[in-house]
């Protein structure tokens, strides 16, 4: 039998990735080129979009010529229609118009959050994936603030700084039921460190560490709390930010003393590319799924629960966002409720290792 | 209150060819305007040529528009010429 065999693209942000996958997940190719943005900058939809146009038809060459196939066998093309910035989704959508017309083949719409999930097979459905976006783009725009490299990417060099940081600076800590604030962080960040730095208060490895610390351990928190809901055990992070060692060990943590498992994609899932879109897209297809041309649109605002995983029916993953009725789960809620404590005890301790250190 | 369509441009693209003047209009039509009280697109086919034309009520919403439009005008037309007939296949 014929394999199936899917061309993805993926250029929802500062990557350009194009990729080859067969149905059985093989990854046949996955180039891409990151649009590198000069220390203390974030990347604009404008630059990014000019980046990705100049890179994607030489990453759609090499995808054929690594993975050594013509388009002749390729089954369908698979495109991000969201979410993301418009200008660089653009590039994608109208790229795989062309090809779809030139090639005679069908196209798959796909969306990027559902793709970083599909990316573990038989994985276990968890995501508190909003959040983590914004949790990326927290530390984006904390990276600018210290104008740290964003080379390779921002997130890993605050990763690495924090390695380095010896002193835990109290941080707003803002969870409000299932949710989480950033902005808090930021703002207080951002009026504040000059400042610290300035008086020798406090190094940029001592932030990047507090920051670390007080936004992983909201996460965690409430991925604990949904998961109490949700009766679930399991977790799976996907996404830039779930490359980070410190929210996996946090998590995995967490996790055993739940008696359940952590799921981590490495790195080169968890980056954005064109594999990933090329696998969920060629799932939705091998059920029958296609975008037609006229509706291969893409937006910057499409939520993963708007997708109908068509793929997935059969199994119990298209439930998980479904949180039950609370009732008997409010005796698991109260043993979180001291988990929480012992954190944040845990952290009032480190503030007063702080000052005494401070007064030694 | 009537809008007033004061900026207008007009350009043609000549493909040669029926078929991939036709390709890249379907795949530049599918994307509307984002604005269009204040940017209008209209495109025709004929000959093997692309015509379009813009109207706006202010320079710089059609610089714009226009501007955006041909990157991605030029990112197709490249397209078809390294993957359409011809390449390798």
């Amino acid at each position: 039998m014929k394999r199936m065999i899917a061309l993805g693209f993926e250029g929802s942000a500062n990557k350009i990735g194009v990729g080859v996958v067969t149905l059985d997940g093989t990854i046949l190719s996955n180039p891409r080129h990151t649009y590198i943005t000069p220390p203390g900058q974030g990347f604009l939809p404008r630059e990014t979009a000019q980046h990705h146009l100049q890179h994607v038809l030489p990453l759609i060459k090499s995808a054929l010529e690594t993975a050594k196939i013509t388009p002749d066998e390729i089954d369908c093309l698979c495109y991000t229609k969201g979410p993301g910035m418009g200008a660089p989704l653009q590039v994608s959508a109208v790229v795989i118009r062309v090809l779809s017309q030139l090639w005679k083949k069908p196209i798959v719409a796909v969306n990027h959050c559902v793709a970083h999930i599909e990316m573990v097979k038989d994985g276990i459905g968890f995501s508190v994936r909003l959040l983590t976006l914004l949790l990326g783009n927290c530390l984006d725009r904390f990276a600018r603030v210290l104008q740290l490299s964003n080379d390779p990417a921002p997130g890993y060099n605050i990763e690495q700084l924090a390695k380095k940081g010896e002193q835990f600076i109290d941080l707003p800590y803002v969870v409000k039921g299932m949710d989480v604030s950033f902005s808090g962080i930021l703002s207080f960040i951002e009026a504040t460190t000059e400042e610290k730095l300035k008086n020798n208060e406090c190094t940029p490895a001592d932030l990047c560490y507090s920051l670390q610390e007080t936004v992983f351990a909201m996460l965690v928190e409430i991925t604990e709390r949904a998961m109490a809901h949700c009766d679930k055990k399991d977790i799976l992070i996907v996404g830039g930010v779930g490359c980070n060692e410190r929210l996996q060990e946090m998590m995995r943590i967490m996790c055993a003393e739940r008696g359940g498992m952590l799921y981590a994609t490495d790195d080169r899932y968890c980056i954005d590319n064109g594999a990933m879109i090329a696998y969920t897209g060629l799932l939705a297809f091998a059920f029958g799924e296609t975008t037609p041309l006229e509706e291969s649109t893409f937006t910057q605002r499409f939520r993963t629960d708007e997708v109908h995983a068509i793929w997935r029916d059969k199994k119990d993953l298209a439930s998980v966002n479904v949180i039950d009725e609370p009732g008997d789960k409010i005796e698991e809620n109260r043993e979180i409720g001291t988990r929480v404590k012992q954190c944040r005890s845990e952290r009032n301790h480190l503030k007063k290792l702080d000052v005494k250190a401070k007064t030694y | 209150m009537d809008t007033q369509w004061d900026f207008s441009c007009d350009f043609e693209v000549d493909f040669g060819s029926e078929e991939n003047a036709s390709i890249i209009y379907a795949a530049l039509a599918v994307d509307k305007e984002l604005q269009p009280d204040k940017v209008k697109r209209l495109m025709s086919v004929s000959d093997g040529k692309l015509s379009v034309h813009f109207e706006a009520v202010e320079a710089r919403f059609l610089r714009a528009s226009f501007s955006s439009f041909v990157d991605i005008l030029t990112l197709s037309t490249k397209t078809i010429e390294e993957f359409g007939k011809g390449m390798a296949s």
